[in-house]
């Protein structure tokens, strides 16, 4: 109940300041941007790596028209030097984990470049290897998209199967999945046998288009960053006007106070995720998920923000070490752009999962364990950080 | 109501007290006052009662608990008026108070009542931001009756108010503690402190040096007092010199003989000089 009212007062509050128009303006800006500056294109997977698993006179049978109208043309071959590694895969069908080891190698790969026959543009470039592994091995220490192509004749020689298992190298290597995809490029070949096949249709969901791409980045600004930053505002307005020592002779706590601060934050930033969310993606995705993992990574963060300001006694203070934080705390984003920089503590900065978390939500929620246990985590995280917070501003707040 | 026990506080735990190892006791019903010159440690002594600063030595109890432990439900006894007004701007007086209400676990007050009594009616839908210092002054003092409390901390109730709104603000203390309310009062200004309290305590550089009632203070230090006006040099000049005192003595019979004296007569003394005798520093 006191929770409820003090909630209903910061609203109040909050509603008659600036911080909460600024962060709908804000949202209001992006989602222009998002709709009218940036467009729907999808992103170029500029590099794959793919394995077929067929012989050679069935993969030259299938490919030769595509030579030939010259929508692929075939390039001189290439080494790529890598590194030995790790790599865990989980089978999404089974649940089987497989565990690979690799060495440092140089693999061999043949290049084709596949060009868009109707704008003749550079559309991408496949590696083709020789192996499952080196498709493996490649596809994660370059950080980008591998598969394995599988065709088959039966004996009219029809194609009779095909179909990729395929990998995004850019996830976490823990929660990396085999998915059994369905090769959505050839939508007449996939109708006709899928009957026969022992797939799963898991429909569009790998790629984000350029401009749904964008949206992790902006909920995980908005969610996060701007949560840190306004929940100590807030907190200094208050100090400000000393009614934190009003609050401090009530039987009402502390905990009550700070908790309500940042509802108030989850209410801000429920609103202007959705301002960005809805025009771009429509019903994509799953937005109780989303909801979700907005509330509890956004709990989180709120949470180091009051951790933070409880080491300062004003706003100008208090400022420097924000920024710094929220400076550091952007560091994922360019990993999110440059699938390339991804070294290993990036992926402790909790707006890393946050990125990825998002992502997978939109994507279609395929890797729900993923959301699940990192919103497990940001509650977790943030509980203690708040007691922490609790902790240190009962000393400094009031006096 | 509270007992206080070699109570000393250091703000910055450097050595230096705000209050130094001080120890009274106010009886339930009691109106209690803290009089002394700004800087002298009441509002730190406050602060420490009400357990806006942290206790660091002696032994408190207030209103029957101590104050080391952390017990909130205390507050539902507890009326807390500060000496810089602390309210919510944004909110109007009326949801100033009516969100404040909500925080106790017993029965509050009637916010619009409440404004009403310190003169702010008309003012209920006026959000707090646009109030006057006074005004925000009265508020914070409205908003410490919320809860009906017992015991009742009061920081300079009437500092900065004009004489008429201080009359009144006079008046609702009068009523509520001749109704049973503990009164623990600080001020600077002697003669609030004279008519409202049942005891006072001076305090001077965070020590007390007396504890005692008005009543008392007067009989003891009154009657003992002249106040001569004379002129000198074509000015109106005034002093108060001791009756007892021998170098007064004989200052007064000076100014007889060399001064034009105007008017001479003993007087009551004022707490003010009851304690620029006994501490040798005013109020002011
Ligand atoms: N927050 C603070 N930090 C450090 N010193 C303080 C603080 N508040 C008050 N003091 C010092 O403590 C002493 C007592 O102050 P205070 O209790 O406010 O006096 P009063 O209420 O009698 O005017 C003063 O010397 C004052 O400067
Ligand atoms: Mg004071």
């Amino acid at each position: 109940m006191k929770l409820l009212s003090n909630y209903i007062k910061e609203m109040k509050i909050a509603a008659r300041g600036f911080y909460f128009y600024i962060e709908i303006v804000i949202a209001v800006i992006i989602v222009s941007i998002l709709l009218f500056a940036i467009s729907e294109e999808s992103v170029s997977r500029e590099k794959e790596f793919l394995f077929y698993e067929a012989e050679q006179e069935l993969y030259d049978y299938i490919m030769d028209p595509y030579f030939k109208d010259g929508r692929l043309v075939r390039k001189e071959s290439v080494g790529f030097k890598v590194k030995a590694m790790d790599i865990e895969v989980v089978d999404q069908e089974t649940g089987e984990i497989i565990s690979h080891h690799f060495d440092e190698n140089t693999i061999a790969a043949e290049t084709i470049e596949q060009y868009d026959t109707k704008t003749g543009k550079l559309d991408k470039t496949i590696y083709k290897v020789n192996s499952y592994e080196d498709m493996l091995h490649l596809s994660y220490s370059e950080q980008s998209f591998g598969a394995v192509v599988k065709y088959e004749l039966d004996e009219n020689y029809k194609i009779i199967d095909s179909y990729k298992y395929y990998i995004q190298g850019y996830e976490t290597e823990r929660f990396m999945n085999i998915l059994y995809v369905l090769y959505n490029e050839n939508p007449e070949v996939l109708k006709e046998y899928s009957d026969k096949q022992n797939v799963r249709v898991l429909g569009d969901m790998e790629k984000l288009n350029n401009r749904e791409s964008m949206v992790p980045i902006f909920l995980t600004f908005l969610g996060s960053i701007m949560g840190i930053v306004i929940v100590v505002a807030y907190l200094f307005l208050d100090k400000n006007e000393r009614v934190i020592k009003s609050f401090a002779v009530t039987p009402a706590s502390i905990n009550s106070y700070l908790f309500s601060k940042i509802m108030v934050i989850l209410t801000t930033v429920t609103i202007s995720s959705v301002i960005i969310t809805i025009p771009v993606m429509g019903t994509k995705p799953d937005y109780l998920q989303l909801l979700l993992f907005l509330y509890m990574s956004t709990f989180a963060m709120s949470a180091i923000g009051l951790f933070l300001s409880s080491f300062f006694d004003n706003m100008t203070n208090a400022f420097g070490a924000l920024f710094g934080v929220v400076l550091i705390l952007l560091l994922p984003m360019f990993s999110y752009f440059i699938p390339s920089f991804d070294p290993l503590w990036l992926r402790f900065f909790p707006t890393y999962s946050m990125l990825q978390g998002y992502k997978t939500i939109l994507l279609g929620g395929i890797e729900l364990r993923y959301v699940l246990l990192y919103s497990f985590i940001y509650l977790i995280g943030g509980i203690i950080i708040f007691a922490l917070a609790n902790v240190r501003l009962r000393k400094t707040l009031t006096v | 109501m509270i007992s206080v026990k070699n109570l000393s506080h250091s703000y910055n735990n450097d050595g230096i007290l705000a209050i130094n190892n001080i120890s009274f006791d106010v009886a339930k019903g009691e109106t209690f006052g803290f009089l002394g010159p700004s800087g002298s440690g009441k509002s730190t002594t406050q602060g420490i009662l009400t357990g806006l600063l942290k206790q660091q030595t002696g032994k408190v109890s207030v209103a029957g608990y101590d104050t080391m432990k952390v017990q909130n439900e205390r507050f539902n006894k507890i009326g807390v008026s500060f000496e810089q007004s602390n309210v919510y701007s944004k909110l109007t007086a009326r949801e100033n108070l009516k969100f404040y209400a909500k925080l106790f676990d017993v029965p509050t007050r009637d916010p619009d009542e409440l404004i009403r009594l310190v003169g702010l009616e008309g003012k209920e839908k006026v959000r707090a931001g646009e109030f006057s210092k006074g005004m925000k002054h009265r508020l914070t003092f409205a908003r410490s009756m919320i809860n009906n409390p017992e015991l009742w901390f009061l920081d300079e109730p009437t500092t900065g108010l004009d004489p008429t709104i201080a009359a009144t603000i006079k008046d609702i203390i009068r009523e509520r503690t001749a109704s049973g309310t503990t009164c623990f009062l600080t001020t600077h200004n002697m003669y609030i402190a004279d008519e409202l309290c049942d005891r006072v305590a001076f305090i001077i550089d965070g020590e007390i040096v007396l504890i005692d009632t008005p009543k008392k203070l007067k009989l003891q230090y009154g009657q003992k007092l002249a106040e001569i006006e004379y002129f000198k040099d074509g000015k109106l000049i005034t002093e108060t010199l001791k009756t007892i005192d021998n170098a007064d003595k004989s200052r007064i019979a000076d100014i007889i003989k060399n001064y034009d004296v105007q008017t001479m007569h003993t007087k009551e003394a004022t707490l003010e000089e009851i304690f620029i005798q006994v501490t040798g520093r005013g109020l002011a």
